[in-house]
């Protein structure tokens, strides 16, 4: 009898563990906002998009003089080029995305119920290309990183809003990149949640680290360390070179840009800044 | 009848124990180095099922690479080199599988969230 009764007892203390990780999308949202906002009492939502130049202000006061005179401009202005030009069949992007650049951004990413994956907005320009007998571009900067850039722009100002369908398939895709960004990894051990939930505005190898609250508002982003790299000063990178410099840092093998494990990460992570406002591209180091 | 049964198992006992402690032809460095390698192929795959795989074991881009240059060590003749850099990447394998298995359960409830 007493058996029976610590074997249902050891099965409900697994059953309560497991309901404080089955927690809704919605529920994880409130209280990732909440626990930013407890640690920075002093920002305002939208200040979460400036990253760690929101956390210093030495360090801001030289960004705000960079974006002034932003080096991405000229990029912005190639991927507006790019959206303008048609394709050799005589049609153009505005054929898959719609004629007004401004409306794009803020759709992605999103769950596609048909294919039952997450669609990035860099998955679609590519699929854009392909269905119109182009040949895609590279996944993580040059082109796709223009026009990418070219949409944040002319979004800027929106607000993100990512839905997360009441669909077990899409619930699985969200949590499957809530895990990712949760697990320890690497041979450093540590998960992205380590430096950007518990450690933002702490400095690592002379680097501020930034909150994961309002990390995606600005990407495509322009860094300068990425425009030294290159031989034309194109600085700019899509979110998903960014996932993998950030793998690669804790020695964790890098997944592919657009892989489905990045896509599911995306949907996590741009969800969980819903609510604040677009302001791409941006400048970081 | 009982003795014979106790003289067999002995015999049978003997037989195996002779068998076990005498060494077949050992190992060339060659079969070590397959050996080892089947070992770590398996132990990467395992791991990177996991999501768990680690940068320096075969990521293109890495500098390290310490499984294609076992590979390549190997090839040049070098045994002892490849069995000692497929040792390494045979370990970080296995960690990574452990890390990503100690970490099936993280989620925001272990940050306080
Ligand atoms: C070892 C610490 C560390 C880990 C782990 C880590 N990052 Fe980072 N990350 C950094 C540093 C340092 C920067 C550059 C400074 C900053 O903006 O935070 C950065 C920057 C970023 C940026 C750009 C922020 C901006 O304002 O432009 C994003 C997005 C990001 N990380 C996402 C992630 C994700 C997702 C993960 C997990 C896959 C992750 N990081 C894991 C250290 C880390």
């Amino acid at each position: 009898m007493r058996k029976i009764a610590t074997l249902l007892l050891s099965a409900g203390l697994v059953a309560s563990a497991t309901t404080a990780i089955a927690s809704s999308p919605k529920e994880d949202l409130e209280k990732f906002r909440a626990y930013f906002e407890q640690k920075f009492p002093g920002l305002q939502l939208d200040d979460f998009g400036n990253g760690a130049y929101a956390l210093d202000a030495d360090k801001r006061m030289q960004w705000e003089a960079m974006e002034e005179f932003p080096p991405y401009d000229e990029f912005v202005d190639k991927g507006r080029e790019i959206w303008e030009k048609p394709f050799k069949n005589g049609k153009s992007f505005a054929d898959c995305f719609g004629k007004d650049p401004s409306k794009v951004r803020v759709r992605y990413p999103h769950w596609d119920a048909k294919t039952k994956q997450v669609v990035t907005l860099e998955g679609d320009i590519n699929k854009c290309l392909k269905e119109n007998g182009e040949k895609p571009f590279k996944w993580k900067k040059g082109p796709i990183a223009w026009l990418s850039a070219f949409f944040g722009y002319e979004a800027r100002g929106q607000k993100i809003n990512v839905v997360i369908p009441d669909d077990p398939d899409a619930i699985k895709a969200y949590e499957h990149g809530k895990h990712f960004f949760y697990a320890k990894r690497g041979q450093l051990n540590m998960a992205c949640a380590d430096c950007h939930v518990k450690y933002p505005g702490h400095f690592i190898r002379g680097n501020l680290l930034s909150p994961a609250l309002g990390q995606v508002t600005h990407f495509p982003v322009y860094r300068a360390k990425w425009a030294k790299k290159s031989k034309d000063g194109d600085g700019l990178g899509t979110l998903h070179r960014r996932y993998g410099g950030c793998n690669k840092q804790v020695r964790a093998r890098p997944f592919k840009a657009q892989s489905k494990v990045y896509r599911d990460l995306e949907f996590f992570h741009q969800y969980m800044s819903n609510g604040l406002t677009i302001n791409a591209p941006g400048y970081r180091e | 009848m009982m003795k014979k049964t106790i003289i067999s198992v002995g015999l049978a006992l003997l037989i195996a124990g002779c068998s076990a402690s005498q060494p077949e032809k050992p190992m060339s460095l060659k079969e070590q180095y397959e050996a080892a390698l089947a070992r770590t192929q398996a132990a990467v795959e395992k791991a990177a099922s996991m999501e768990g795989e680690w940068r320096d074991i075969r990521w293109k881009k890495s500098k390290k690479r310490y499984l294609p240059k076992a590979i390549e060590a190997a090839k040049a003749g070098d045994y002892e080199k490849a069995l000692k850099l497929l040792s390494i990447a045979e370990f970080q394998a296995e960690m990574g599988y452990k890390q990503a298995m100690a970490e099936k359960n993280a989620g925001p409830h272990l940050y306080g969230l």
